[in-house]
């Protein structure tokens, strides 16, 4: 009995043993890939860093907004963000080589998969990044409009403005790494037709006057009324 | 050599007709049906009376008028010579239409001026507005004697004004040019003014006319280049300034937008130039000046001091990519004075045109966002104004504006130390 | 002779002096004698009629337009019979003879102002203007303004004062006197029988004087032209009267009358703008005039000029243009006399031959009998130095040689200095070396003046303006019995190019008169021309 033990663990041990010698050189092949990675993904971040500071890349983000929301989120600037992004993605690219190369045929499998999905992500970064930029333009624009036009609630008008870009930025990028796709789209649909449908109920019947006002200084009646006339004569020539 | 693709047939063959001249004179025009007939009378008039002898031509560059401002310009005519002259014009008085197609800017308007003169081989130029309601034919001898015969190159105007008309000009315009190009042009954006032929062929080559520079900043950009070219310039008097109901009433934005962004964007083509100069020299002044009394502008305070407090409140997000911290809360501080005390004080004025002017040049947010925020601080400082001087006789404002063009000069190393800051140091 | 009533129109005139022109009697200075020997050349010029300055007795104050005996020739000129040779000898070379009338005054040598004078029951009292008192037409103005300071003289002997328009020693005749006038066509009938054929009527508007009046162009100074004129056309009908009348053109047609007055009448107005064009090198000055100028009856005719014996009028111009006249041309302040320049064409012209050869095309190819002053056929200078218009009336220079070939006389004796400076003198500017060379101004004075009478439009043809946008070139169109001839001058100093509408005579060729090549024909486009610098072209239109 005790023979057929020993036998049976012998013969498990040395087959683990052969498994393990088997397996043993995809490991090393696996930690080697890792540290070589981590070589390049430094490389790689570095120059990343390197090109964006020549780009100047931190001005562009402090324009879309960006650098205001990361530091309010106690991250470091945009250029370091992105170089230290490159640095991961980079490494863990390296990793997700090495894991294939372990030779486990279900972890390829995913790993294919996770690499066909990469482009969709910085695709959907990019338009993440688009949309951002878009929003602190076209809010600071409407801003600036709404209050040299002297209406009120100017910057109720630029948030909006704002709010609704965003929303469309993040579904469109949300659509593009096809999360929860149809969800995503209804979702967006209704939020959007139920705000325009606010809007338009606010501004047809609250801001009836307001309304009046807007589009009569956009088209001029032929006489102006009692409190144009007023304002144009006291309104003095600049030049 | 000027290029001449973009002229008419007919009008090369009308300049061909007219030959070489001594004076030339442009009035450009886009539907100006109400006023140009008078301008184009006391030009005639003008010519006749003072450059009898001269060879002249009066060329109009029409933008595409739709109200038959191009026949208005042909047929007015001063009818009864004998009554206002003395005797006969000695030679034919030449009239030359050159309409144009494409967008009715000035930029074009000015080139086919500026050619023309090039081709006449003309030795003076005077361009006039064609709405000035109160054009005299001694603003054609104004404007042009001291470009004709007194060697000068390029002649702005100065006006008569009513009492607080013109305060962009007077408050920014005209205080940063003397500043900036030590120059004290009090009218530095005229549609009335005078040129020497050789300055019209420089301007003629520089590449400006391929850039978008707008009705009011080619003005600004003639007037700084003039002077950073080393020009001669002369100030002319000549009288009373009044317009038809004012346009820019209603775009007061669109207006600071052109003008101040020219005004910026002339800094920066002339960077090389204006930090190394201090101080400010008066130019000559040709004309007898005199004081009419004009009719005051009526105005109520209130609806002055109502509109640009909230606005910049509202603002302030936007400010604070532009201004210094010290500055922007000096500017919220200023606000929140009661409507009897308020004051925009001339050194926080000057502080914030000149971080303005160097966060445009560091493109510190978008341009045309940037000179769209500085609509409110202009109203402010406009109401600070009025309110301060109200009831002040106008040799008061005299003084007031030659203390501000001082204060400009005097903060010039300020706007020269931001100028040259890098990018983002402010943060 | 043929007899021609018309001869007027077609002519071509020369202006002289008798006493400039040739002395062959070697007392310094010229007389009918030698005159007579130079008919040949004025055949050969091809001039048809010529005009003599007054050549009768006189004190030679005015050079002889203060006269003192009406039918008499000065005995420096020679005697009557010198005269009537020279004038047969004139018509026997087809030229006619016109002779100076002074009308207005005489001199106060003459015998009727001495008996007029000597007191006031003298039957010749009433043929003077006199007055007590020097304020009688206080509206008149002065014409000699550089040595008159009134119109009344005061006379010793007869203690009163009498009128005269011109030199104080020129007293005016009284036309209000039937006697007078009866007196002065006894005159005219004593010339024009010798075989005279036209008479120029000196200083004509001042004939007569009234209070309140300018006393000039007045109604009853043309009724003695009417009369004068009445019997003119009763006893001579091919003979001429030609008025000098410097007024603007509408005073000047009255001179005319309705063909009973006056055949032809000089055109004042038009001779300074010719000149301001050409300097303003702008048509304007010319085409005003022009257009200013009133149509005339069909037998009178215009008589145009560049330049004569007196200083280049600028009365009838604005104070503007006079001030430009005298700014451009009178740069000396010598040249001005009265109120004009007493200058030269070709110093004028700054001796510069297009300039002179264009004005000399205007004069042939404008409205109006041309009429040319001695010496400018050559280019003849001036001398500004002399006094009055003296300048103007210096020797013609024949030749290079001894006083330029004008008389054998001493240097010294002639009556008047000649030319001599480097540009202008009688060395280099003379008839002789002129002669010699088909390219010299007188070669090309003769064959415009032979283009000139080849056809009758210019004599007697309408004048249509063009209207070129190229203000500097001047174009009309002259017609007459179907034939048409087309001037374009170039008044700048430039080449131009200006686009003529000749779609009037559309499909006519246009054959260039001096050489004689044919142009394109004329279609429905513009026309385009190009002119050298003071070019112009004379161009007949033909249907071909």
């Amino acid at each position: 009995m005790k023979d057929v033990v020993l036998r049976s663990l012998n013969e498990t041990f040395s087959k683990f043993g052969d498994m393990l010698l088997q397996f043993l050189p995809h490991l090393f092949v696996m930690l080697i890939i890792f540290v070589l990675g981590w070589f390049v993904a430094i490389i790689l971040k570095f120059l990343t860093r390197r090109i964006f500071a020549f780009v100047s890349v931190n001005r562009l983000s402090k324009d879309a907004g960006i650098s205001q929301i990361l530091s309010k989120a106690d991250l470091p600037p945009a250029g370091d963000l992105f170089s230290s992004l490159v640095f991961w993605v980079v490494w863990f690219g390296f990793l997700l080589i090495g894991v294939d190369a372990l030779g486990v045929p279900e972890l390829q499998l995913e790993v294919g998969k996770f690499f066909l999905f990469l482009p969709q992500i910085f695709v959907a970064l990019l338009v993440l990044f688009g949309g951002l930029l878009a929003a602190n333009f076209f809010s600071r624009a409407a801003l600036l409009a709404a209050v040299n036009a002297n209406l009120p609630s100017a910057r109720v008008i630029s948030g909006f403005v704002r709010f609704i870009i965003i929303l469309l930025a993040v579904a469109m990028a949300l659509e593009q790494i096809a999360l929860a796709r149809s969800t995503v789209l209804i979702t967006f649909a209704i939020a959007f037709g139920a705000i325009m449908l606010a809007l338009a109920i606010a501004f047809g019947s609250g801001g009836r006057d307001a309304a009046h006002r807007m589009l009569d200084r956009m088209f001029p009646p032929a006489e102006p009324k009692k409190e144009e006339e007023r304002a144009k004569q006291e309104e003095i020539s600049p030049l | 050599m000027a290029e001449t693709a973009q002229l008419s047939d007919e009008f090369i063959r009308q300049l061909s007709a007219v030959g070489e001249v001594d004076v030339l004179v442009g009035i450009p025009t886009f539907n100006n049906k109400d006023t140009i007939e008078r301008v184009v009378r006391a030009v005639q008039i003008g010519l006749t009376k003072y450059f009898h002898r001269d060879r002249c031509v009066l060329i109009n560059p029409d933008g595409g008028s739709t109200d038959g401002t191009p026949d208005i310009f042909k047929n007015a005519s001063v009818s009864d010579f004998e009554i206002m002259l003395t005797s006969n014009p000695l030679r034919t008085f030449h009239r030359v239409s050159a309409p144009y197609h494409g967008i009715p800017g000035k930029e074009t308007a000015l080139r086919t001026l500026f050619v023309a003169a090039d081709l006449l081989r003309a030795k003076a130029c005077a361009i006039l507005s064609p709405t000035s309601l109160s054009v005299t034919p001694e603003w054609v001898e104004s404007l042009v004697r001291p470009a004709y015969r007194e060697n000068f190159d390029f002649v702005t105007p100065l006006y008569q004004r009513q009492k607080f008309d013109g305060l962009l000009v007077k408050g920014l315009l005209s205080p940063v040019v003397r500043a900036a190009y030590g120059a004290r042009v009090r009218e530095p954006v005229a549609s009335d003014l005078g040129l020497s032929g050789k300055l019209a062929r420089h301007l003629l080559d520089k590449k400006i006319w391929d850039e978008d520079m707008t009705t009011f900043g080619l003005e600004i950009w003639m007037t700084t280049t003039a002077i950073v070219d080393g020009f001669k310039i002369a100030e002319s008097f000549l009288g009373p300034r009044i317009q038809p109901t004012p346009q820019f009433g209603q775009d007061l934005p669109g207006t600071i937008r052109q003008v101040v962004g020219a005004l910026f964007k002339c800094l920066e083509m002339h960077e090389s130039y204006w930090p190394a100069h201090t101080g400010s020299q008066a130019l000559p002044t040709f004309g007898f000046q005199y004081d009419v009394a004009l009719e005051p502008l009526k105005l109520s305070t209130k609806s002055i001091l109502d509109n640009f407090r909230s606005n910049i409140d509202q603002l302030v997000p936007v400010l604070e990519s532009i201004l210094t911290p010290a500055t922007l809360a000096d500017v919220q501080k200023m606000i929140a004075l009661p409507d009897r005390q308020f004051r925009c004080p001339d050194e926080l004025w000057v502080k914030t045109i000149y971080e303005f002017a160097a966060a445009y040049h560091h493109s510190a947010i978008n341009r045309d966002h940037l000179l769209q925020a500085l609509t409110p601080l202009y109203r402010a400082r406009v109401s600070s104004f009025i309110l301060e001087n109200a009831k002040a006789p106008v040799s008061r404002f005299d003084q007031r504006f030659e203390e501000l063009g001082q204060e400009f000069e005097r903060q010039k190393s300020y706007l020269i130390d931001r100028w040259n800051a890098k990018a983002g140091g402010d943060r | 002779m043929q007899s021609d009533p018309l001869w007027y129109k077609d002519a071509v005139i020369y202006e002289l002096h008798v006493r400039a022109f040739y002395d062959s009697d070697g007392d310094g200075a010229g007389e009918f004698k030698g005159l007579t020997y130079k008919l040949d050349y004025l055949k050969d010029l091809g001039v048809s009629a010529v005009w003599l300055l007054p050549f009768y007795p006189s004190p030679w104050r005015d050079d002889g337009y203060d006269i003192s005996d009406y039918t008499g020739v000065h005995p420096a000129y020679g005697t009557i019979d010198d005269f009537k040779s020279f004038l047969d000898e004139a018509h026997r070379r087809d030229i006619r003879v016109v002779t100076e009338l002074v009308l207005n005054h005489t001199s106060d040598q003459h015998p009727w102002f001495q008996q007029a004078r000597s007191s006031r029951d003298n039957p010749r009292r009433d043929w003077y203007v006199w007055s007590e008192s020097p304020d009688r037409y206080k509206d008149a103005r002065i014409i000699f303004t550089d040595t008159e300071q009134s119109n009344w003289a005061w006379d010793m002997s007869s203690k009163s004062y009498y009128w005269h328009r011109f030199f104080s020693h020129q007293p005016d005749l009284n036309y209000d006197n039937p006697a007078v006038r009866e007196e002065m066509w006894n005159v005219m009938r004593f010339w024009l029988e010798m075989g005279v054929d036209g008479l120029r009527l000196d200083a004509v508007p001042y004939l007569v004087e009234r209070d309140g009046t300018s006393c000039e162009n007045l109604p009853e100074t043309h009724d003695v032209l009417k009369f004068l004129r009445h019997r003119l056309d009763e006893n001579f009908p091919d003979k001429m009267f030609l008025a000098e009348a410097n007024q603007w053109p509408q005073d000047v047609r009255a001179y005319f009358g309705s063909a009973d007055e006056c055949h032809m009448a000089f055109h004042f107005p038009l001779m300074p703008r010719m000149f301001m064009a050409i300097k303003l090198e702008d048509r304007k000055p010319l085409v005003d005039v022009l257009q200013r100028t009133p149509a005339i009856p069909p037998a009178c005719q215009w008589g145009i000029f560049l330049r004569n014996h007196d200083e280049l009028t600028l009365e009838m111009v604005t104070m503007d243009e006079r001030d430009y006249m005298y700014d451009e041309f009178a740069k000396d302040a010598r040249a001005k006399l009265n109120i004009g320049i007493r200058r030269r064409l070709a110093p004028l012209m700054e001796s510069d031959r297009r300039r002179i050869e264009l004005l000399n095309g205007l004069l042939m190819s404008l409205p109006g009998t041309p009429i040319i002053y001695y010496g400018d056929e050559i280019g003849m200078g001036d001398n500004i130095y002399l006094g009055d218009r003296n300048g103007v009336r210096t020797p013609m220079q024949w030749n290079g040689g001894w006083n330029a070939g004008f008389s054998g006389a001493d240097p010294e004796r002639l009556y008047s200095a000649l030319i001599s400076n480097p540009l202008y003198g009688y060395q280099v500017v003379n008839v002789e070396s002129q002669r010699r060379s088909e390219h010299s101004l007188l070669s090309w004075m003769k064959q415009l003046i032979r283009v000139r009478k080849s056809t009758r439009v210019f004599s007697r043809g309408t004048m249509e303006m063009l209207h070129p946008l190229n203000h500097r070139v001047l174009a009309y169109v002259r017609e007459f019995e179907g034939e048409k001839i087309l001037i374009v001058s170039n008044l700048s100093s430039q080449a131009q190019a200006a686009e003529l509408d000749l779609r009037r005579w559309k499909g006519t060729v246009p054959i260039e008169m001096f050489g004689g090549s044919p142009f394109p024909r004329i279609g429905d486009l513009p026309y385009l021309l190009t002119l050298g610098p003071y070019h112009f072209y004379w161009f007949r239109l033909r249907q071909l």
